[in-house]
């Protein structure tokens, strides 16, 4: 019978004695990647409760139960490391970025809101948020600084707001420098993003745009098993949350996955969207298929999904007929 | 100077304030998870935690545990390590081999591998023991915590492949993980049934407790070969 083991191909005898062997040398990254290789295959799969300690004693590839494991140990590691890092794919990189972009988006908002509400005080009138505002500071703290090109200069000087002491102007301005360099890193994470899905997915980028793109591929766990998902899943993707609630609640069964913010949909009449949604999931799976699996760009898809979205269109110019319009009335009601 | 109490081959509980449940520190100096050291008399103790490790909790709820300086275990669910820098401690002279699917957890793993010689970690999905059956030698224990609805499965295919004739299977059965709405109780029963008919010669069931106050809604469960 012939076993493979992780330091080599055995051929044992009835009684399970070694005939013959065939030993890899003791180089750890060739015993690692070997081992690696046998992972997926199936043939001279070791029997039940076989021991490799024994049979590499018994084979003379060790001269000690010491060295096996110092030997086994080391082997472990490396063909983990190796694992590990391969896991890092391009793929799991725009999933670090989606997450970091939303971290972000989350603190700036708050931060923004903060500024406003402190600034708000010294400078009520402005009319400015986020970045906006924080350039603003950045650029005169008090508003007292406000030279008579601004356009806020008027405003700045009939203010009802309070006289900003240095030591708060300071403070603000330091803040308002750290939401300005937020706002900048987003840019960076969204340039980032699009530039990795032009790489690595570039149909979907065409289909989707490159947000929607990389946040499917975030919300499926990898370009790999969006490809993978029939589009039925891929109309709901995202919806996992509205998804719960349908299961505690009751609720009404979610429809809307983050796919309804695609501009082919979020701007069609309400009577289609459900329609241009389908035929939209449709040509995002389709891309992502040839994403993974071809990865060469075919220019014709976005043509043949506005041609579709249109033939929809057409054959229903109008909301349906009376009948069902009140049936559609009767459950928005509900839903409320 | 704190007191020490040997509850089992490696297992210890040491008194300094109050009670706590140890392992002597196989890699002296380091802590894996915020965890205490405490030296006694030359030797260094690390507390653990039966709130973050469900084979401290089993230990505390007076399972036995088959485990000596020189056992061999296979350990499913090793996620980064927090209960298996115990294990090693444990089986300071034997082998841990620590499957774990999740390439994050991996990572931390491998960091713990690194400086324990008895631990040997592998990357790979513990419901496909073929797949790591070129590495892993006839086992004493194995010991699961996976939280998956297929655990019972996932045991028994592990156990047929490695577990030695007189080995022991121990495991955590998380009532959650398989059905979110069912009783917990039926949930456990079902699956010690499952254990026990699983395949043939099946398992027989030492022990099973659930791990109240330490864990909610988790099973140990401690079984052997039928005879
Ligand atoms: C509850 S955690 C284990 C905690 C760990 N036993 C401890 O106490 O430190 C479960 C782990 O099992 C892993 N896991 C789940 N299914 C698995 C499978 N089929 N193969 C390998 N690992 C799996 C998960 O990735 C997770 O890290």
């Amino acid at each position: 019978m012939k076993i493979n083991t992780w330091f080599g191909v055995l051929e044992t005898g009835r009684t399970g004695e070694i005939l013959e062997s065939r030993l890899l040398s003791k180089d750890i990254r060739v015993l690692a990647l070997h081992s690696l290789s046998l992972r997926d295959s199936r043939s001279d799969l070791p029997p039940e409760r076989f021991d490799p300690k024994a049979a590499a004693l018994e084979c003379g590839f060790v001269a000690s139960s010491a060295e096996y494991y110092s030997l086994l140990h080391e082997v472990t590691l490396e063909a983990a490391k190796h694992q590990v890092s391969s896991a890092l794919t391009p793929d799991q990189r725009i999933i670090q970025a989606v997450e970091a972009l939303d971290d972000i988006n989350e603190t700036t908002n708050s931060l923004s809101e903060r500024l406003s509400e402190w600034y708000g005080g010294y400078f009520p009138e402005s009319g400015l948020g986020g970045e906006d505002l924080a350039l603003f500071i950045v650029k005169y703290g008090s508003r007292e600084n406000v030279g008579s090109e601004d356009p806020l200069h008027s405003k700045a000087r009939a203010s009802m707001g309070a006289k900003l002491e240095p030591a708060d102007e300071a403070l603000l301005i330091g803040f308002a420098e750290s939401v300005c360099s937020l706002y900048e890193r987003r840019r960076q994470i969204e340039v980032y993003i699009e530039n990795s899905m032009e790489l690595i997915a570039p149909n979907l980028k065409l289909i989707a745009g490159p947000m929607l793109g990389a946040r499917l591929i975030s919300l499926a766990g990898s370009l790999e098993k969006l490809a993978g998902f029939p589009s039925s899943t891929i109309q709901v993707i995202g919806a996992s949350k509205a998804l719960f609630k349908h299961l505690r609640s009751r609720a009404p069964s979610p429809k809307h996955g983050i796919i309804y913010s695609h501009p082919l949909i979020n701007t069609a009449p309400w009577w289609v969207r459900g329609k241009i949604a389908r035929a939209v999931a449709s040509k995002l799976s389709l891309a992502a298929r040839i994403d993974f699996y071809s990865g060469e760009r075919d220019h014709s898809l976005p043509e043949k999904l506005e041609t579709k979205v249109l033939q929809i269109k057409t054959l229903n110019p109008r909301p349906p007929q009376k009948k069902q319009e009140s049936g559609a009335k009767l459950k928005k009601k509900r839903r409320k | 100077m704190p007191e020490v109490k040997k509850l089992s081959d490696g297992v210890f509980e040491v008194i300094k304030d109050k009670k706590q449940l140890a392992t002597r520190n196989l890699d002296p100096g380091e802590t894996v998870y915020g965890e205490k050291l405490i030296p006694v008399e030359g030797i260094e103790y690390r507390t653990w935690d039966p709130r973050r490790s469900k084979l401290g909790a089993m230990i505390l709820k007076k399972f036995h545990i088959p485990l000596k300086e020189n056992s061999k275990v296979l350990y499913l669910g090793a996620a980064s390590g927090t209960t298996v820098s115990h294990v090693s401690d444990i089986v300071s002279e034997g082998a841990v081999y620590a499957v774990e699917f999740a390439p994050r957890s991996m990572r931390d793993l491998i960091g713990l591998a690194s400086r324990r010689k008895n631990l040997h970690p592998i990357l790979a999905d513990a419901g496909k023991p073929d797949s790591y059956s070129h590495l892993v030698e006839p086992v004493d224990l194995i010991f699961q915590d996976v939280a998956q609805p297929n655990q019972a499965e996932i045991a028994a295919r592990n156990a047929i492949r490695f577990l030695k004739k007189d080995g022991h299977l121990l495991l955590s059965i998380k009532a959650r993980s398989i059905d979110t709405a069912a009783n917990p109780r039926e949930i456990f029963k079902e699956e010690v049934r499952k254990l026990e008919q699983a395949f043939e010669p099946g398992f027989e069931i030492l022990n099973a407790k659930d791990l109240v106050p330490y864990q909610e809604d988790h099973l140990g469960v401690l079984a052997k070969f039928k005879k």
